[in-house]
């Protein structure tokens, strides 16, 4: 018992340092490389923002996007749209790990990484769909 | 034995007696109809005998144990011809669920020869005309809307195997088949072959899509597994402005090469056997390609690229004119062995500007879906002149070359071994550990280190416009890290030559140095008796900076309590610049050296 519970606290503890680690974490942090990633990504919004809208595309919980109805797409914009959704998770992920590495810490990327899902979860309009705990969820 | 065919058996004793006792209509209902694989409901076959109409309806809804939804099915026949009782037309055909609406009409000229009603003479001709039909997969990657087209199909019955012939009218409608998209139709396949024991023989196939080219295809596939026993296809004249958005773009995906324009011909054949990739030959004639966004261009564009597994092949490559991230390219010729997976060329010759760039004992490799290559690099002497008018830098006069003994490339990341040495401003810059990481990608990243030695500082400050300075400057830029071409990380001091030589500095360079240390009391107060000279002695000059997170740690030649010396005068009249900024913005130093240069707005002096 006294060996599981101390587990217990071995594994609070490291959690508790994570989190901690990653409030650390500079997330506004700026580099030429997030800056056009960024600049990408946000060139791209325009073309993703009716698709989100719509619910063709929704937030995942691990900060990524996904193709969520594609049905609510006409057949020749589908091929752009799995496309598009591709390229934002490409710029998702790099901007991830810039973001860890430009504060020296490239291991800290995961915990980056679900920050930014919430995030974005937060910050999406209402309409927008993303992924709770048991599926899709219309925010 | 199990329902289902317990139906169907009770379907053939009722139509037994309607031949016999001329019975004008057959009605069989079934409410319900469950069998493992299938359910179904609402059954009903309705047989009108009465000739000359006489007709078949069948209708029912049914089920698939792996679907939740039912589909209806409906279909309306017309027994056409007493000469002819295997013939009939069915105009009126429909399956409908939540996600496909097929109307669909069915007509079946033939089943046999005539008087031959046995399975092994079968002769069977019929046609399946799709009208407005649409249907999606429940993740809509996988959809057709409003396709209307036509299948002819013919069996015979040969011995143990089945001879067929097939033709496909595609004649409107739109179909999404992720990656592919395909609109606007007009495109037809003919094809014959044979079923023999499981496996599928093409004799021949000929495909033709319009706008982009025909392609003939013949080869075996086993249905079992969908193994492809052996494949022939050829291509013989593929127009790429039609083809790249229908059967390239949507395998280009993230790479550099999905956002290009391209024009001309292209001929593919291969083969493949016991499903492997046994041989092609591709070639490319007259083709230019050019990225939207102008990273790169090849115009004229010629290509044969044979390829075998199992011997080696001589590939050859050429174009008349290009460019790279705006750097344009001459005339050139690459020719290189291709053996199965790997690639080796003595010599390349790339002509850029006036000069060239040598590559020399390139080799290559695809190992586990990734490429690595190495080779030797010397570029032969380039005019610094056009390079920097080409890339929109201010004009400098000398020349670049560079001999890199050894580059690699290497799970996306490019470096070398040597250096690249640039004879600019009458002295030399020096690159080395140079590494490139996606240099294509969206964010490049660039690492090297490297050295200036005896710049001409009257050219440099000429060349930028920097307020004259006479003499001569050393540099060392260690551990430079560019991302997106943009500097994030490096240690630069700059500074006077050792050695003799004129050491002279204009009042406007003195004024816009004092701007870069952020302005200064200094050369205020030697301004006040020294003014009236247009130029003053100096010992010697150097300011460095070590540049983190955007910050900028500035020092000079000298530290003293109040900030640090960067022009140390010396003789008369002699002049010393202070600066007094430790710390400046990288963003603001460069406003800083944009507004000197520009010389729009005098530099401040207090």
């Amino acid at each position: 018992m006294k060996k599981i519970l101390a587990s217990f606290v071995l594994l609070f503890s490291t959690l508790f340092a994570c989190q901690f680690a990653v409030a650390a974490a500079d997330l506004e942090v700026n580099t030429p490389a997030i800056s056009a990633i960024k600049g990408s990504m946000q060139a791209r919004h325009g073309q993703l923002a009716a698709h989100y809208a719509s619910g063709a595309v929704g937030l995942t919980k691990d900060g990524l996007i996904a193709v969520r109805d594609a049905n609510a797409v006409p057949l020749k914009d589908r091929a752009s749209l799995n496309a598009a959704v591709a390229a934002e998770n490409a710029d998702r992920s790099k901007l991830y790990k810039e973001i860890a590495t430009a504060n020296g810490h490239p291991e800290w990327q995961p915990e980056i990484q679900s920050t930014f899902a919430s995030r974005w979860i937060d910050k999406a309009q209402g309409g927008w769909w993303y992924q709770g705990a048991s599926g899709w969820v219309k925010k | 034995m199990n329902t289902f065919i317990r139906i169907a058996l009770v379907l053939y004793a009722s139509l037994l007696p309607a031949t016999a006792y001329a019975v004008s209509e057959i009605t069989i209902r079934a409410a319900s109809i469950e069998h493992p694989q299938l359910e179904a409901k609402n059954a009903s076959l309705r047989f009108n005998l009465i000739k000359p109409n006489s007709n078949l309806t069948i209708g029912a809804e049914l089920k698939p144990e792996v679907d939740k939804d039912w589909t209806t099915l409906q279909i309306a026949c017309t027994l056409t011809q007493a000469s002819k009782p295997d013939a009939m037309d069915c105009g009126e055909g429909l399956i409908k669920n939540a996600a496909v609406n097929l109307p669909f009409s069915f007509e079946i000229q033939q089943l046999f020869n005539q008087g031959e009603f046995s399975l092994s003479k079968l002769n069977a001709k019929a046609s399946l005309q799709l009208k407005n039909a649409s249907f999606s997969d429940a993740a809509g990657l996988h959809a057709a809307e409003k396709l209307n087209g036509k299948v002819d199909i013919a069996i015979q019955r040969q011995g143990l195997s089945w001879a067929w012939q097939t033709k496909l009218d595609w004649q409107t409608g739109e179909l999404f088949w992720q990656p592919f998209y395909v609109e606007s139709a007009g495109h037809q396949l003919t094809a014959a072959g044979a079923l023999t024991a499981g496996v599928l023989d093409v004799h021949r196939a000929h495909l033709t899509m319009r706008q982009v080219g025909a392609l003939d295809v013949s080869g075996q596939l086993r249905l079992s597994d969908l193994k492809l026993i052996a494949l022939n296809a050829n291509l013989p004249n593929l127009n790429l402005s039609a083809a790249y958005p229908l059967l390239f773009k949507p395998f280009l995906g993230n790479t550099a090469f999905n956002n290009t324009a391209i024009a001309g011909y292209a001929s593919l054949s291969l083969q493949i056997q016991n499903a492997e990739l046994k041989s092609f030959d591709l070639r490319l004639k007259e083709v230019d390609v050019a990225d939207i966004d102008q990273k790169f261009a090849l115009y004229k564009l010629d290509a044969e690229i044979p390829w075998s597994y199992d011997k080696p092949e001589q590939v050859s490559v050429s174009y008349k004119s290009g460019s790279l991230l705006n750097l344009p390219l001459g005339k050139t010729n690459i020719r290189a062995e291709v053996n199965r997976f790997s690639l080796t060329s003595p010599n390349i010759t790339l002509p850029i500007l006036d000069g060239a760039l040598n590559l020399s004992d390139i080799s290559a490799a695809r190992i586990g879906g990734e490429w690595y290559w190495h080779l030797r690099a010397q570029l032969q002497p380039i005019s610094m002149a056009d390079f920097s008018h080409q890339l929109n830098l201010p004009i400098m006069s000398g020349k670049a070359s560079a001999d890199i003994p050894l580059v690699t490339y290497s799970n996306g990341l490019l470096s070398t071994d040597g250096s690249m040495v640039l004879n600019i401003f009458e002295g030399t810059a020096t690159v080395t550990q140079l590494t490139m990481r996606t240099p294509m990608g969206i964010a490049p990243k660039l690492n090297a280190d490297i050295a200036l030695r005896n710049l001409d500082l009257g050219d440099l400050t000429r060349t930028f416009s920097f307020g004259a300075i006479e003499g001569k400057l050393d540099g060392d830029i260690e551990d430079l890290e560019l991302q997106n071409w943009k500097p994030v990380h490096f240690d630069a001091s700059l500074y006077s030559s050792p050695g003799r030589y004129k050491k002279k500095i204009s009042q406007r360079a003195v004024e816009n140095i004092s701007a870069l240390g952020g302005g200064g009391a200094a050369a205020a107060v030697q301004r006040s008796f020294l003014r009236f000279f247009e130029q003053f002695n100096y010992g010697k000059m150097g300011l460095s900076c070590k540049l983190r997170n955007d910050i900028c740690e500035m020092s000079g030649v000298e530290s003293t309590p109040q900030g640090y010396v960067i022009v140390k005068g010396s003789g008369i009249p002699s002049i010393t610049v202070m600066g007094y900024n430790r710390t400046v913005g990288w963003s603001e130093l460069l406003a800083r050296i944009k507004r000197v240069t520009d010389g729009n707005s005098k530099a401040v002096v207090k």
